[in-house]
């Protein structure tokens, strides 16, 4: 069973009396372990695509299965529970809270699912850990670097140890070293067998994965594995 | 473990906005101090008066030609024909009324009173037997009073209140000293323990003398006599009552069919009566204040949307990560409810001590009402709920996509 299952996507908007397609019955499939980019110009659909995928959204239309469970008919808590626990999100603007520190914005999720403070801690300070930003701890977002501050969401992505994590442009904020920083600790996060979805349009930021799905008018357009020596390589 | 997470959260969001929430604070504030000071200071008033009624005894009525609350001028016009109560109907209750354990025959007068260069206008003198004593709840603080044989002798002997005393002796010992009233000559047998005063009126500026020698000096009161009457205990209050109504009805010749033509009243109800008369009065204070509160209340809502607002992006993070609908709601709500409490607390406290002060201006004592204080907690905290629920709900409504894309 892969972890992502779609059949025949469609979200449609209402824009006044026009009806808006941004979703044309996509059908994709993404096992555990894939390490996967979708790509696509702007007005393509790929944010709703990653909205949905993320669920922050239901489709209008068709099927979503993730990990098993049908997600395209759940409600907005059920929804809420479900990116609690299976998904990591990674922000292009990082999405921190500007007057936590970096230990308090880690453990922001397990807040939500009643983990106790003292596991809360331990998790978090493991998560901020494995980012290598342990001496950063009680620094609140405005006193970190760019490259800092997204490294510590991908800390709070990580400390729900959750199956996907979804990376939205995750270095459209960065300059090129800090990008390729990040990029190198999104890799490793992929080697230690997180199952990781990066929605980009820069083909650089894409070729760090093993499969591009690329995306316009709302429909798949290509559906390509990366072979190993086209991959960009650290 | 997720409530005091939450709760955490909104303490710190709203340490974040200290100014912020310190003016909001203060409408709150205000709101509740005002409307505390108002129940607390109408509450030590009523209080008051409750006390001064006790003086009456449970057990003791009182019967008059004409009182209690006058709604009409037909009412008014009724009571003014009723013929006076009389000695006739003090010797009829005397025989006829054995549940009657007490009777004590009262009029009254004022007259100046003076000793030697130190003279008192219009004090109120007022004549009973010498069972007042055993009826109405005064001490002796010095001597005694009268006797049944001070009244049966006509003796001139006078108890005097204590600001009589001071007025007339200052510091000198006032007991078998003559002083004049109305320019007769009385002996004082005795001083009453002090009262104080109550809405600014002293409560011992009075003297009382026997009851013949008050008929002797002023003559037989045109407007009759009053009674002041002891049940012997306080079941049997109300057969006393019936027992003294139904000789009085039969001395006055009162058909069955028609309402009693004298008026009886206990402590209890003129308690009651007092109550009822004041009770639009004071709801209306209570009413008047709580403008303040509301006011307060839309201070702290219009505060939390504008927070609500400010804090999309916020909310959007929190929603993405995983918080649901109750989270968010919880974490509004929460700021909403330590703003009000926080204020209500204070509010009870500033309240207080306004309202002592307000009291204080009328003489009267005040405690710490627990009335108050729970209804200032009660109403802060729902003043919290029912003006931040529909911003937290606003909050907790949000679709996660938009919110994080807010700018």
């Amino acid at each position: 069973m892969a972890l992502i299952e779609t059949d025949n996507l469609w979200k449609t908007y209402e824009m006044g009396s026009e009806k808006v397609h941004a979703l044309r019955g996509v059908t994709i499939s993404i096992q555990k372990g894939e390490y996967v980019a979708i790509m696509g110009p702007s007005g393509s659909g790929k944010s709703t695509l990653m909205n949905l995928i993320g669920c922050l959204d239901t489709p209008s239309e068709g099927e979503y299965l993730l990990n098993a469970k049908q997600v395209s008919t759940m409600n907005d808590d059920e929804l809420a529970s479900i990116r609690n626990r299976e998904i990591g999100f990674v922000f292009q603007t990082f999405n921190l809270l500007p007057r936590a520190s970096a230990l308090h914005n880690v453990e922001l999720p397990l807040i939500y699912n009643s983990s106790t403070s003292t596991d809360r801690l331990q998790l978090a300070e493991a998560a901020l850990n494995k980012v290598e930003l342990s001496d950063r701890m009680h620094h609140k977002p405005t006193e970190l670097s760019g490259g800092q501050r997204q490294r510590v969401a991908i800390a709070r992505a990580l400390v729900n140890d959750p199956s996907l994590l979804l990376a939205d442009e995750p270095t459209g904020n960065l300059d090129s070293k800090t990008s390729l920083e990040i990029m190198r600790l999104i890799d490793d996060l992929h080697r230690a067998g997180n199952t990781i979805i990066i929605v980009t349009h820069e083909r650089d930021i894409a070729n760090h994965a093993h499969r591009v799905l690329s995306i316009l008018d709302g429909q798949i357009a290509t559906d390509e594995l990366i072979p190993e020596d086209r991959r960009t390589a650290i | 473990m997720v409530l005091p997470s939450l709760a955490k959260i909104a303490v710190a969001a709203l340490w974040a906005n200290r100014l912020r929430s310190g003016l909001t604070l203060l409408g709150v504030i205000i709101g509740v101090t005002s409307v505390m000071t108002i129940i607390s200071a109408l509450e030590g008033m009523m209080g008051a008066i409750e006390d001064d009624l006790a003086v009456l005894g449970p057990t003791t009525f009182i019967i008059t030609k004409a009182g209690g609350v006058i709604t009409s001028h037909e009412q008014w016009m009724e009571m003014m024909k009723r013929k006076p109560l009389d000695m006739q109907s003090w010797k009829l209750l005397e025989e006829g009324c054995v549940l009657c354990e007490k009777i004590c025959p009262r009029t009254d007068g004022s007259a100046n009173v003076k000793r030697g260069n130190n003279t008192m206008k219009r004090v109120w003198v007022s004549g009973g037997t010498s069972n007042m004593i055993d009826i109405v709840d005064f001490e002796v603080a010095q001597g005694r009073f009268y006797s049944v044989e001070d009244d049966l002798y006509r003796r001139r002997v006078a108890f005097i209140g204590d600001d009589v005393r001071e007025e007339l002796f200052g510091q000198t010992d006032p007991l078998e000293k003559t002083i004049r009233i109305g320019g007769i000559r009385y002996t004082v047998c005795g001083v009453a323990k002090r009262r104080g005063s109550m809405f600014g009126e002293s409560q011992d500026e009075f003297i009382y003398i026997p009851f013949s020698a008050h008929i002797k000096q002023f003559g037989y009161p045109r407007r009759g006599l009053r009674f002041a009457i002891k049940a012997q205990s306080l079941d049997e209050l109300q057969n006393a009552q019936d027992q003294a109504r139904m000789i009085l009805r039969a001395q006055r010749h009162v058909p069955y069919n028609k309402p009693d033509d004298f008026t009886m009243m206990t402590a209890d109800s003129i308690l009651e009566m007092l109550n009822s008369f004041t009770r639009i009065f004071r709801m209306g204070l209570v009413g008047i204040s709580s403008i303040s509160l509301v006011v307060g209340g839309i201070v702290v809502m219009n505060i939390m949307m504008v927070s609500v607002t400010e804090r999309t992006r916020e909310i959007g993070i929190r929603k993405a990560i995983g918080a649901k609908q109750n989270h968010i709601m919880l974490q509004f709500l929460f700021e909403a409810l330590v703003t009000t409490l926080g204020g209500g607390l204070v509010g009870i406290i500033l309240g207080h001590f306004a309202a002592s002060a307000l009291v204080g201006l009328l003489d009267v004592d005040m405690s710490v009402s627990l009335f108050a204080t729970l209804s200032g907690l009660i109403v802060s905290t729902g003043i919290g709920i029912i003006f931040g629920l529909y911003p937290a709900m606003k909050a907790a409504r949000m679709d996660p996509i938009k919110a994080l894309s807010y700018e």
